[in-house]
């Protein structure tokens, strides 16, 4: 197995290696100059001379091999540079809101298996009744509905009218309940799917028959044979749909003044700060090919198969 | 013990449960400010050097202070001078500064500290768009409370340009380093900075401060970037105060819906105003008046004010609104009058449907617009391509982001775009030169009129007016703008400001570049 990881983390390498060098090609052939924006910060007025010199402080004149090498040649040594907007190191603002998105994608991700669980199993225990339906229907609107919408629904309801919750920030447990639902909501909607399906299928093969004719309960049966069957299957979608967490908190962080990765790079894009651009790409592509290596582990583990495969590889 | 999928299956099973465990659902949202006045922004205050141009006007503003305010109407008033007289021809400006005032650090507030100072800004290159450091030759220093400022040249709006945020506003002489460089925000403000960070900032009351005290104790300046978050946290009572253009911008669809959840929302006519500019050079057609003055009938601007800005926006006729010094004369706001417009055009030789056409020419027009230079702009340029689209012209909308403008508005990369008059207290002559005097390069924001040969003399007659026929000259400029149609006024950007009822006494600043917290006091 290890040389199977070994392959996969060469892949990886190579992968983030073309990821950054297309992000860096569509970074820079956005419209708009970064020099203009950091010469308006120095002086209100700035002429064209003043930002010409900023373009030249800054290398921005450079052939953009070149600087995308320089950029790379950082990167590899640990300095992920300084941002153009505050001129402050990127590594230890990345260090600093790394947390607050890591918790935010964990508990959102948390919150979705907690949630496609109870609702995989309210169909599979129930299939065709009321809960049945009500799962359908929740996870129906789950999917349809986009983050920022969810996310504003929450606050309405639970942080204005009702006031259980604060409508943003990071102060206390209390504080998370509304990013972690609204990040979960979505996944957990495809996840609830992914456990009703791969249960009723389950139930269909022939051990499932076999363990009824012995006398067990439905519930028995779903519990302890039918959900590892499910298990590879929704360990791959629940793969997925991190990663869509990890894009949805560019929505979800804003919205809930959470100071996360997410946060930074929007903030880089909207100031073409490439610097903090491709620092935050490194993150995001980063975890998701950790989260795809976590997913092929978990699903050999989960998947006889697959180990076997493992195994002889 | 062997890891099985039945091992994987149960961690799976108890992380979530972890996480229900520990999400309270009893109601623990936070609590009233107390004595403190909670303020929302939509950026972290950064750095806050009065002399350089990075951090928020509104928070240097709680901490530094200049030697004049400006108040409404654009009235001078006192602040860390007492007096003041502007002699030898507007060359000579000699200051009285004000006594027992100190730092917030103890350091003495006199003349040292008011040329230590001066020393940092002016006469340097990078401050030489404010005439006073374009043309300072020297100061002398008279005794402990009394500056004289001289210059090269007359200096126009040379109070004005000492009331501004940055970068004449004073740090005190201790706040530096070994090697002179900022270290600290420390001022003669009422409020001392305790912590900054990218969440926000907090602040303690001054109490050795000169002035009025304020009625409590600290101000927190929360960051909420979203403006959905910030008007839902101001529902909610977890933040007691929002607005401003600079500080967190309110919606006029969101002040609406603020008031009818009974929030107090204070609306004022603003100090600036969102016109469209031609660029001719680009696209001929703009060089026929008769093309200008159709398309300036050509849409509603009251319906537009109604609709898009809730009726908070006054249509405009005029480059300024009343509330800037020298505002000149008023003129009808224009009314909409599709069959003149038409007229006009038919006239002119653009004829056809459904773009008129002139010498195989189609009369096609791009319009830039940006939401982050101005909220709704986007929406204001579909209506324009609508109204102006029944009378034969055919309007493209190019939206861009804050970057992509600064790159061509300068560039003069658009047939029409969106422009703001810079607002109090650079006004009038702050637009008047940065905006309309083609020789002044006026950097990223480009010009809203380029006429050099009928607009720029009058411009310099203004600039270089005494001081009794200053009114007369600055007419000149709006009646020749007017007559040529060479700008279109939309409306005057309303000043927006919302906050909860335990604020009691808030009124709207003199400008966006305050933060209001005087006469306030708060309901515990």
């Amino acid at each position: 197995m290890s040389t199977l990881i070994a392959i996969r983390l060469r892949n990886a390498v190579v992968l983030l290696v073309l990821a950054t060098m297309l992000c860096f090609a569509l970074v820079v052939s956005a419209p708009g100059n970064v020099a203009v924006l950091i010469a308006e910060l120095r002086t209100p007025k700035a002429t064209f001379e003043q930002i010409r010199v900023v373009e030249e402080e800054l290398g921005l004149n450079q052939p953009l091999i070149l600087r995308y090498g320089s950029w790379l040649n950082g990167a590899l040594h640990g300095n992920l540079g300084v941002s153009y907007k505050t001129g402050d190191a990127i590594g230890p603002a990345l260090a600093s809101r790394l947390p607050i998105t890591l918790t935010l994608v964990v508990g959102g991700a948390a919150f979705a298996m907690l949630l496609s669980f109870a609702l995989g199993f309210l169909g599979a225990l129930w299939p065709g009744r009321f809960g049945d339906a009500l799962s359908r229907v929740i996870a129906l609107l789950g999917a349809s509905m986009p983050s920022f919408f969810v996310g504003a629904l929450l606050i309405y309801a639970l942080a204005v009218e009702l006031g259980l919750f604060p409508t943003f920030g990071t102060a206390g447990l209390s504080s998370w309940v509304l990013p972690w639902m609204t990040i979960g909501l979505l996944p957990a909607a495809v996840l609830s799917r992914v456990v009703r399906v791969g249960l009723e299928e389950a139930m269909a093969r022939p051990f499932a028959l076999t363990a009824s004719a012995k006398g067990l309960s439905r519930r028995a049966i779903l519990f302890r044979h039918a959900l590892p069957n499910i298990a590879p299957t929704y360990i791959n979608a629940l793969g997925a749909q991190g990663g869509a967490m990890v894009v949805g908190a560019v929505v979800v962080e804003p919205l809930f003044a959470l100071k996360g990765v997410a946060d930074l790079f929007l903030q880089g894009v909207l100031f073409r700060d490439f610097m903090v651009v491709q620092a935050c790409l490194l993150v995001f592509l980063t975890s998701f090919i950790l989260l795809n290596l976590m997913v092929d582990i978990g699903m050999m583990f989960t998947d006889p198969k697959l180990r076997r495969q493992g195994a002889n590889a | 013990m062997k890891t099985t999928r039945r091992t994987i299956l149960k961690g799976m099973a108890g992380l979530p449960a972890m996480f229900a465990g520990l999400s309270p659902l009893a109601a623990l949202a936070q609590q009233g400010g107390g004595d403190t006045l909670r303020v929302a922004a939509g950026k972290p205050a950064g750095d806050l050097d009065p002399h350089k141009y990075k951090g928020l006007w509104a928070i240097q503003d709680l901490i530094f202070e200049p030697l004049i305010r400006y108040g409404h109407g654009g009235k001078m008033e006192p602040a860390l001078a007492t007096d003041w007289q502007v002699e030898d021809g507007g060359k000579l400006f000699r200051v009285h500064l004000r006594k027992g005032v100190t730092f917030q650090d103890g350091t003495p507030w006199d003349a040292a500290a008011m040329t230590w100072n001066l020393d940092r800004w002016i006469g340097k290159e990078s401050n030489s768009w404010m005439n006073a450091s374009r043309l300072f030759a020297n100061y002398k220093v008279v005794d402990d409370h009394t500056v004289e400022i001289h210059f090269k040249e007359l200096v126009l709006g040379l109070l004005n340009e000492f009331a501004y945020v940055r970068p004449v506003r004073f740090l005190s002489p201790k706040s530096v380093g070994a090697d002179g460089a900022y270290a600290k925000p420390v001022g003669t403000g009422a409020w001392i900075e305790a912590s900054a960070d990218n969440n926000g900032s907090t602040f303690t009351r001054f109490d050795g401060y000169w002035g009025d005290k304020p009625g409590f104790k600290r101000i927190e300046v929360k960051v909420l970037p979203e403006s959905r978050s910030r008007m839902a946290a101001l529902r909610a009572g977890e933040i007691d105060l929002t607005g401003g253009d600079f500080l967190a911008p309110i919606k006029a669809t969101e002040a609406k819906t603020l008031e009818k959840a009974g929030i107090p929302v204070a609306v004022e006519l603003g100090t600036t105003t969102v016109v469209i500019g031609f660029n001719p050079d680009r696209n001929t057609a703009l060089k026929e008046l008769a093309v200008r003055q159709a398309i300036n009938i050509g849409f509603d601007r009251k319906a537009i004010g109604q609709v898009l800005y809730q009726g908070l926006a006054e249509p405009a006729g005029n480059l300024f609104p009343a509330s800037v010094p020298l505002a000149g004369t008023r003129f009808p706001v224009p009314a909409r009058d599709p069959a003149a417009a038409k007229k006009l055009l038919e006239d002119a030789g653009w004829k056809g449907a459904p773009i008129r056409e002139k010498d195989g020419k189609p009369l096609k027009l791009e319009i830039v617009v940006s939401e982050e230079q101005i909220a709704g702009s986007r929406s204001l340029a579909e209506i324009l391509q609508a109204q102006l689209g029944e009378i034969g012209i055919g309007l493209t909308i190019r939206s861009v982001d804050h970057a992509s403008r600064h790159s061509d508005i300068p560039a003069r990369t658009f047939d029409m775009a969106l422009f703001t008059t810079f607002g109090a207290p650079y006004e009038p002559f702050g637009t008047i030169v940065g905006l309309l005097l083609s020789t002044y390069d006026n950097g990223v924001d480009g010009k809203l009129v380029i006429d050099p040969a009928k607009l720029d003399p009058l411009v310099l007659a203004a600039t270089s007016a005494p001081q009794d026929k200053v009114d007369a000259a600055v007419q000149a400029i709006y009646d020749q703008m007017h007559a040529d149609v060479s700008m279109l006024p939309l409306f005057y950007s309303p000043a927006i400001w919302a906050h909860t009822k335990r604020v009691k006494g808030f009124t709207v600043p003199a400008t966006e570049y305050d933060l209001p917290y005087r006469g306030i006091s708060l309901e515990s």
